[in-house]
């Protein structure tokens, strides 16, 4: 039987704290579930008459953040009643499908607001194979507890 | 791919059916299973009465009508920023996804614009979700 995971909870989210990267491929399994659940049949990820000149594919961008939140929750899980109040993107480099990427949460802010909600404030980057930045993501959570 | 927007040109929208398996399958691809998200039962006993779709799941269809529009120049360097989740979108809604130019410049063969996006459910006249996308276009893309 598994052990469940303890909660990550405000107190678990100081600024500064980093989480161990998490590291995926890119596999076109991958890229298939997320076109059908998506629903995105954008031919660039699927049509190989529009490969790059490596004969990769490209994979949706969505793809190099689809693991933000779980980057954060590797080892923890997530305490009901969180909200997600905004999220912003950064694309700074095609990811081609068959690529490992991986993500990197940092907390960059983590404090109560005026109405005493816990708000914490993630930057999370994605790497390739080279160690550049594919995708930042700013995550902007309230907190349950 | 067009490469002549110009502030006030409206994307070509979007639309889509949200249903309880597209919920449960981002769940499976994204890893979250929040109870809000995937069970019908615990969702009716919260504020909102039912299950709702992730958010991250919304910002995949602005990014699929950026990427719809503008291909590679949006994941070379697009930005999504000022995202707003206004508005729960359940099962059983149908959206639009939708965007305008608000603004164009034009620096060299480099051209920027900006685009306010715009997820509606239909029958309603508010947004359910809005953004800001921001990108340049090289002339280089495909």
């Amino acid at each position: 039987m598994s052990v469940p995971k303890p909660e990550l909870v405000f107190a678990d989210l100081p600024q500064g704290r980093r989480f161990t990267p998490l590291r995926y491929e890119v596999t076109p399994k991958l890229v298939d579930d997320y076109m059908a659940v998506v629903g995105d049949r954008n031919p660039l990820y699927w049509d190989q008459a529009q490969a790059g000149a490596g004969g990769s594919l490209l994979a949706p961008p969505g793809l190099a953040a689809i693991y933000a939140r779980s980057s954060y929750l590797q080892d923890n899980a997530m305490p009901s009643g969180g909200v997600l109040a905004g999220q912003e993107f950064d694309f700074l480099k095609p990811v081609a499908v068959g690529e490992v990427l991986t993500v990197q949460a940092e907390v960059m802010e983590s404090y109560l607001d005026p109405k005493g909600r816990k708000r914490v404030n993630f930057l999370i980057a994605a790497r390739d194979g080279q160690g550049d930045q594919v995708c930042l993501v700013r995550l902007y959570a309230i907190w349950p507890k | 791919m067009r490469k002549d927007y110009a502030a006030g040109d409206r994307l070509p929208a979007i639309n889509k059916d949200i249903d309880q398996k597209r919920i449960n399958g981002w769940a499976a691809l994204s890893g979250d299973f929040n109870r809000l998200h995937v069970d019908p039962d615990y969702a009716r006993e919260t504020s909102f009465g039912g299950t709702i779709a992730h958010g991250p799941l919304s910002l995949a269809f602005l990014n699929e009508l950026m990427m719809a529009c503008f291909g590679q120049a949006w994941a070379r360097g697009g930005r999504l920023r000022e995202v707003r989740f206004l508005a729960p979108i359940r099962p059983g809604d149908h959206i639009n996804i939708n965007g305008t130019v608000e603004a164009a410049s034009q620096e060299g063969p480099r051209r920027t614009l900006q685009c306010r996006l715009g997820i509606n459910k239909q029958g309603e006249g508010k947004a359910a979700v809005t953004g800001l996308a921001e990108l340049t276009l090289t002339g280089e893309e495909s």
